[in-house]
């Protein structure tokens, strides 16, 4: 995929992982405690959410932030846009008289050469003539 | 048992053709290119694809104008703002929650002047491509020229030899 479709597609990728990180924090985490004049909140799964609820923040902004550099990277690989717009069509104009040019050199040695070959031709059909004439059969 | 509606007939411009092969001129010319905007199943299409400005869709614009904009550091510097944008939600979340409008809005603005500016390097990467083909079309035509040189004289020389030992026997 060229380079800025690779970009596009990662900025997507970078929303996605934003929207996901923020949804899974608020769907996924434990009651906090507001004021001290109410007790603990009783946590619902002790068991599993020790564990998850430490660990999903760090995996997914590892992930989200991964996504960033890999962006960095990929805009230091983009190639530097020598000159502006009209340096580039400048520059085709240039290829397109040369394309032109060298192109009807082309054309004038395809001539050229379907000439000889037909001259050969000739030349070879009036040498098998001559074979086949001078062979008789006896 | 035909429930189902058939399909409508072609369309009767046929007719028109009836004596191409014996004059090509007598049937009607091809329809010109349409130009401006058209109609199409009841939408309207434009046929002038230009990238709408960012002003003309009421989004503000966050990186400078200008004739040549340095992509490369305008987006990097929109890839940090847009990091600082998250740590601010993320805290906001934190701190005050009911404030959360405001930083979506933000990041949202921020991602929207990112695929704009992507769109507007779309037309560079058009015009380095046509560049690469020219380039590359102008290296195999030489190529080409080079080859049939070559051989024409490689079947000269046979030519001149064969008539050599022709002359010679």
């Amino acid at each position: 995929m060229d380079i800025i479709s690779q970009l596009q597609e990662l900025v997507n990728s970078i929303a996605a992982l934003a929207f996901n990180t923020f949804g899974t924090l608020q769907r996924d985490s434990p009651p906090v405690r507001l004021s001290p004049n109410y007790p603990e909140p009783h946590a619902a799964n002790p068991t599993e959410d020790a564990a998850n609820v430490a660990e999903q923040p760090k995996l997914m902004s590892a992930a989200l932030v991964k996504a960033a550099k890999q962006f960095d990277a990929l805009v230091a690989a983009l190639p530097s846009s020598e000159g502006g717009e009209e340096a580039q069509l400048k520059r085709i104009a240039e290829l397109q008289a040369e394309n032109d040019a060298v192109g009807q050199e082309l054309q004038r040695q395809l001539e050229a050469a379907d000439e000889e070959l037909k001259q050969v031709q000739e030349l070879f059909s009036q040498a098998a003539d001559n074979c086949l004439n001078l062979k008789k059969p006896e | 048992m035909a429930a189902t509606a058939t399909y409508p007939p072609p369309p009767p411009y046929y007719k028109l053709y009836k004596d191409y092969v014996q004059n090509p001129n007598s049937a009607p010319e091809p329809p010109p290119p349409i130009e401006g905007t058209y109609v199409l199943f009841g939408a309207n299409y434009t046929t002038d694809d230009v990238l709408p400005s960012l002003e003309e869709q009421g989004v503000r614009q966050l990186y400078p104008t200008g004739p040549n904009i340095d992509f490369k550091n305008e987006l990097r510097s929109l890839n940090r703002d847009l990091q600082l944008h998250i740590l601010e939600l993320a805290d906001v979340l934190v701190e005050r929650p009911s404030q959360y409008a405001r930083r979506v809005e933000d990041i949202s603005l921020i991602f929207k002047n990112l695929h704009h500016l992507l769109n507007s390097l779309r037309p560079h990467q058009g015009r380095a491509t046509l560049i690469h083909l020219l380039e590359s079309q102008i290296q195999r035509r030489k190529q080409a020229v080079e080859d049939i040189k070559r051989r024409r004289e490689e079947a000269q020389k046979l030519l001149k030899e064969a008539l050599g030992t022709l002359d010679g026997h």
